[in-house]
């Protein structure tokens, strides 16, 4: 996807993104609501008119070829797509009817632990329930492609382990999924890559291990006292007076360095620190850093 | 599996969900069918072939604008609203498949109901249409505008309930204009009428019954062509509009 730009009236949702997303790989698309990330998997799935720019999804333009990319691709949309007066093995055995690959109603059911279910209308379920079924349909066949959008909104933590397994099964099978989430944990545990969209652009993209070393990390401490002069570190230092001392926080790109000559500076001084913490950047931190706006627009 | 397999199999689906949903078998089976058995009864039975014409353009009408146009226009919208018709986008099915089958089974009801009519009239002794082809024009050119109609009218309702308010206008259209054509005199002015949605279904049900198809009209052309260029004018124009402006999506 190249320099995608998609305008609703004079609205523009998506301001120019290039995505690249690689074979038998779990790729999310991570964001906050209104970010583009519909709006993006619409265009990968040929409902979306882009106004600008180049897509191709498993080579294919999904504006004009979207019957033979549906073929190959399996959708999850963000909500609904049922007849509620439909029993869960009716929506299926329509399904089976509906899409050229070949499944079994029966198989699914029972992956997706809806088989006591088989008989109760589509609208009766619970929310956790027709989320599976929603991902049913959308894995049935095992397509080359996935898209799910926001694939455990709304689901308690046991189904949510649940659905990222059957999204690893799918990558174990060497499928392709392209999911977007608002769950930084989700992107943590599933994906291999990641692209953070922010008003329509993409502000980071890359694997997790590049994004995450991309950024400083930090650590922190309390001080007793004022602290006065502390050590030269290469990152920077705020202070923050708090009630038994005073809180260091330091960012730094040399963790190792910085916080060694921190912690013999007060060793040296017989100081005791309380509170310390060290960690490298965390997806949740580059995240906030995105919402407020500081990290540049690549 | 063709597309024909994957349209037989959706439109079945949607019929046994009419049946399935009372207020829907209510409105669009129950209603039409009691009013078209009523008026069989009350202008069927006379030995003037032009009550029986008012019995039949009104029955035709009905069903074509509580059976076929309003269920029709519900069903794709309630499908459009719950995203269903997205769904089914990322199957098999075509585009026009996927429509055909969401309005088939309306069409499917309306058409039984227009056969026990038929039969209603053969039983109480109705006079026959003189020449029954102005009949079977009205039928096509009625199923024609009634589901395109359909497809325009789901352009500017948003949500199933509003469908309630936007099938109002047209459905009354249809039956006040097929009611009064079926009767009004067939020269001067009153031909004017006949440009009216729904208007030519009652002026060619008059045909069918009390004869004159080939007669000369206006500008001596036979008397049927008015109501068969009306006929087609606005299947296009809400054909047209459908194709331009049909959304699949309830979100933009």
């Amino acid at each position: 996807m190249r320099d995608l730009h998609v305008h609703y009236g004079d609205f523009e949702a998506v301001r120019g993104i290039d995505l690249e997303v690689r074979r038998g790989e779990i790729f999310a698309l991570l964001g906050t609501n209104g970010a583009g990330k519909t709006t993006t998997l619409e265009v990968l799935e040929g409902f979306g008119q882009r106004s600008g720019g180049s897509v191709r999804v498993l080579g294919l333009d999904p504006a004009t070829q979207r019957g033979a990319l549906r073929e190959r691709m399996g959708v999850q949309l963000q909500e609904g797509g049922f007849v509620d007066e439909l029993t869960v093995a009716e929506t299926l055995r329509l399904w089976q009817r509906m899409v050229d690959r070949t499944d079994r109603p029966e198989r699914l059911l029972e992956r997706f632990e809806l088989t006591a279910r088989r008989d109760v209308a589509v609208g009766k379920l619970s929310g956790g329930e027709k989320r599976r079924l929603d991902l049913a349909m959308a894995v049935w066949g095992s397509p080359e492609l996935v898209i799910l959008d926001e694939p455990t909104t709304g689901l308690d933590p046991e189904s949510r382990r649940r659905t990222w397994d059957a999204i690893q099964e799918l990558q174990e099978a060497g499928r392709t999924v392209v999911l977007t989430t608002h769950y930084l944990e989700e992107a943590e545990a599933l994906a291999d890559r990641v692209a953070i969209m922010h008003a329509g652009r993409v502000a980071v993209q890359g694997s997790l291990g590049e994004i995450l070393a991309s950024r400083p990390a930090g650590f922190s401490a309390i001080v007793p006292g004022g602290a006065g002069e502390l050590p030269a570190v290469s990152g920077t230092v705020e202070r923050e007076p708090v009630d038994d001392g005073t809180r260091i926080r330091v960012r730094t790109t040399e963790l190792q360095r910085d916080l060694t000559g921190f912690l013999g500076w007060a060793a040296d001084r017989g100081m005791r620190l309380t509170e310390l913490r060290a960690a490298p950047a965390s997806l949740a931190e580059i995240y906030h850093a995105v919402r407020a706006g500081e990290t540049e627009v690549e | 599996m063709s597309d024909a397999g994957r349209v037989l199999a959706l439109a079945g689906t949607e019929l046994r969900l009419v049946l399935r949903n009372k207020t829907v078998a209510v409105s669009s089976i129950v209603v039409p069918l009691a009013v078209g058995v009523f008026w069989a009864f009350s202008f069927g039975a006379s030995t003037q072939p032009g009550m029986t014409a008012m019995a039949v353009a009104l029955q035709l009408s009905i069903v074509l604008a509580m059976g076929i146009y309003v269920t029709a226009t519900q069903t794709v919208v309630g499908r459009r609203h719950n995203r269903v018709l997205k769904r089914l986008r990322t199957s098999g099915i075509s585009d026009t498949g996927l429509l055909v089958a969401t309005v088939a089974p309306a069409v499917v009801i309306g058409l039984v109901q227009l056969g026990i009519f038929g039969i209603i009239h053969a039983v109480i002794g109705s006079p026959w249409p003189v020449d029954p082809f102005p009949l079977v024009l009205a039928l096509l050119g009625g199923l024609a505008l009634v589901v395109t109609a359909a497809l325009a009218t789901t352009v500017v309702t948003p949500s199933p309930e509003r469908s309630q308010i936007t099938t109002l206008p047209l459905t009354f259209l249809l039956l006040a204009a097929a009611a009064a054509l079926a009767v009004v005199p067939s020269q001067g002015w009153w031909q004017a009428l006949v440009a009216v949605p729904g208007a030519p279904i009652g002026r060619l049900t008059q045909l069918a019954y009390e004869g004159g198809t080939w007669a000369a009209g206006p500008v001596g052309l036979p008397a049927l062509l008015p109501a068969v260029a009306a006929l087609l004018v606005w299947p296009v124009v809400f054909g047209y509009l459908a194709a331009r402006r049909f959304r699949w999506d309830p979100r933009h």
